[in-house]
């Protein structure tokens, strides 16, 4: 997994040097030592780690195991993660009962789940018990949305 | 009444009596084996087997899936039951080892070696039995020595100051970085990298904003329990939807449970070589419960009178593997106590919970809560007793969950890590911290880079960075602070020591992974 972490050592590049540049401008305080040793100390140890990391791959000695993501795994991943970050954006709005139950009906049918009954009961049940168990025995909020 | 006594410094020149009161103890058994807290042991320690027999599904997981439900709970009530899920989930893995060959925790997988012969022989309920109370009598041995060590540690550690404390930090992250995952790199680079997310926020000493790109909501940090939640949690479910869809079938006839008194017998040089063995495992920060079953078993097998008989079913390594994995509890919960350090991912988790219940871990608990830190003490050691008896009355039970159906497991578990992390605050903050830290955690564990440094090095980084600037301030800006102190030195010179043995360790076993690849190259 050469390009694996050719990618990850070029992604950490600009944060190390982001890091510099932010402690840069940070305000010297008397008698409180310098606020960028350390942060700067930091960014210096992942740059050289970046770097070794870099060096390996780029001799042909990859760090990373080869494994490769594909097909529908690599779609079902996705699709859940599109579908978690969809759940999160409605879930202020509708709360969280209205919108769990299609959240977990499309999780559940994403990972091939055919028996439908049984997923509905599933998505309608889970959502109101762990509403319940929040709500009234642990005295936790959740969104309430429609409801409120 | 017997009465041990830890005398400490703190403030300078006040003397503080720290006592070990078995009274106080009992006081704390009074406490935690009653109502409410009864019940949150025995759910949580339930729970926790439940979470260690599912292949996949890690204590870590467990407790940090777990932490959101205590927060409608007293403090107390809340760490048994998160102490209940910790012992009852290492236990637990070794179910799964047994019954399927594939170990429910990475610390059960030494069970496997002899567990799963003896369930082809037709002796799983035996092997499940002893492997119940093994880890029992492991777990106890280390609870009781964390009750008696720990207050010690703590007198000793009243005398640090901020250079003791900064030399500690960098050597925890020396022992954290180096040991973690199969390559040093990855494991400086994951490290590196929760040191800087422990940045993020007000500068400790001026009160500045660092790294928070103008988000007001950053200049408290981030949100340290959504994102172990993510990083622990979220992210093994991403993995479980990459990889399992489909449940192992248990259909073993478990039979026999209750071990008898004679097998136990035959365990008892195991259990004298893997108490020992877990506590000091236990205490070495970064390695924890796998390590431990495995120099136990390893152990066993070397003194044995047959070792060749190992690996064909002898319930002596069950006993070994399990008593060694359940005896690094105790020892991996000591340095989170006593110093603020955690041994491991699962007790990081665990300091988590308690600074959200408003203890924070380190000396100075043991001298404002020691009502609080004895009736941790008491709930660990009844931790132990609870999932033997929960693990023999419930065998049977344990092993069918085994057969549960990942596609309502894998939503279910996202759905309580988001809640969770919502739960904390009640802002939705919170919540997207937990998902974009569980797929950042997804792709570090798929790529190789193990995420505990990662988490350690913030809880590591911030007592760290604090220290350095609180000694320069002491020295006045002179850095030789940190070379004129004895116990400064000696702990500094450790972690660079260790990082050094651990860098030629990798390295070493590198080149013979290169070697092995050559050389079955060149047969082909």
């Amino acid at each position: 997994m050469k390009k694996v972490d050719i990618i990850a050592a070029l992604l950490l590049l600009p944060v190390c040097g982001y890091v510099f540049y932010e402690a840069s401008s940070w305000p010297m305080l008397p008698d409180l030592g310098n606020p960028g040793w350390i942060p700067r100390g930091v960014a210096a140890c992942l740059l050289v780690a970046a770097l070794i990391m870099l060096a390996r791959a780029l001799r042909g000695r990859a760090l990373t195991l080869p494994s490769r993501l594909e097909g529908a795994d690599r779609d079902r991943v996705l699709w859940v993660a599109a579908l978690t970050g969809g759940y999160m954006v409605v879930m202020n709005y509708l709360g969280f009962i209205a919108s769990t139950i299609p959240y977990l009906a499309g999780f559940g049918s994403a990972l091939g789940e055919r028996r439908w009954g049984r997923l509905a009961f599933f998505s309608v049940v889970v959502p109101v018990a762990i509403y319940l168990l929040f709500d009234a025995a642990l005295n936790v909020p959740l969104p309430r949305g429609w409801l409120r | 009444m017997f009465l041990s006594r830890a005398a400490g410094y703190a403030s300078g020149a006040t003397r503080v009596e720290l006592m070990v009161d078995l009274n106080l103890l009992l006081h704390g058994f009074g406490t935690v084996l009653f109502g409410y807290n009864l019940i949150a042991l025995v759910l949580g320690s339930f729970f926790g087997i439940i979470i260690g027999a599912i292949p996949g599904l890690t204590a870590t997981m467990g407790i940090a899936l777990l932490v959101p439900f205590t927060f409608g709970m007293t403090p107390i009530t809340g760490i048994v039951m998160l102490l209940g899920i910790y012992t009852g989930a290492i236990y637990g893995g070794g179910i799964a080892s047994i019954l399927i060959k594939t170990p429910g925790t990475p610390a059960a997988a030494a069970t496997v070696f002899d567990g799963y012969p003896m369930a082809q022989k037709g002796l799983a309920g035996k092997a499940i039995g002893i492997a119940t109370v093994s880890s029992g009598v492991g777990g106890m041995f280390t609870a009781i020595c964390l009750a008696f060590f720990a207050p010690i540690l703590a007198r000793f550690a009243l005398r640090f100051s901020a250079p003791e404390y900064f030399a500690l930090a960098c050597f925890g992250l020396s022992v954290t970085i180096t040991l973690s995952g199969r390559s040093p790199v990855k494991g400086f680079i994951s490290g590196t990298l929760g040191l800087l997310i422990s940045m993020v926020g007000l500068d400790p000493m001026g009160g500045f904003q660092r790294f928070t790109f103008g988000f007001a909501q950053l200049t408290g940090g981030l949100s340290f329990v959504p994102m172990l939640i993510g990083l622990f949690a979220l992210s093994e479910g991403f993995r479980q939807v990459e990889v399992i869809l489909t449940a192992p079938r248990v259909n073993a006839v478990l039979k026999d449970i209750v071990p008898k008194l004679k097998d136990l017998k035959a365990c008892a040089g195991a259990y004298l070589r893997a108490c020992p063995i877990g506590l000091i495992v236990g205490i070495t920060p970064a390695i924890g419960a796998d390590t431990s079953a495995f120099l136990s078993y390893a152990e066993t097998k070397r003194a044995s009178k047959h070792p060749e008989k190992f690996g064909t079913g002898v319930p002596e390594g069950v006993a070994a593997a399990q008593c060694g994995e359940n005896a690094s509890t105790g020892g991996d919960v000591l340095p989170m106590i006593t110093l603020g350090i955690p041994g491991d991912a699962a007790t990081a988790v665990l300091m988590g919970a308690l600074t959200i219940h408003n203890l924070q871990p380190g000396p100075m608990l043991f001298l404002n809560h020691p009502q609080v830190v004895h009736q941790i003490f008491a709930g660990m050691i009844a931790a132990n007793a609870v999932f033997v008896i929960l693990g023999l009355s419930f065998a049977r039970f344990f092993a069918q969950v085994i057969n549960i159906e990942r596609k309502y497991l894998v939503p279910l578990i996202f759905i309580c890590c988001l809640v969770g992390s919502y739960a904390i605050n009640n802002v939705m903050y919170d919540l997207v911290t937990c998902a974009i830290f569980g797929f950042i955690g997804y792709l570090m564990l798929r790529y190789d880079y193990p995420v505990a440094p990662m988490v350690l090095a913030q809880i590591l980084g911030s007592m760290m960075e604090s220290n350095f600037r609180r000694s320069l301030v002491m020295s006045r800006g002179d850095p030789t602070i940190f070379l004129t102190r004895p116990i400064t030195v000696v702990i500094l010179a450790l972690a660079a020591f260790t990082t050094i043995m651990a860098i030629r360790r990798q390295r070493q076993a590198l080149k013979m992974e290169e070697e092995l690849a050559r050389q079955t190259a060149e047969v082909r």
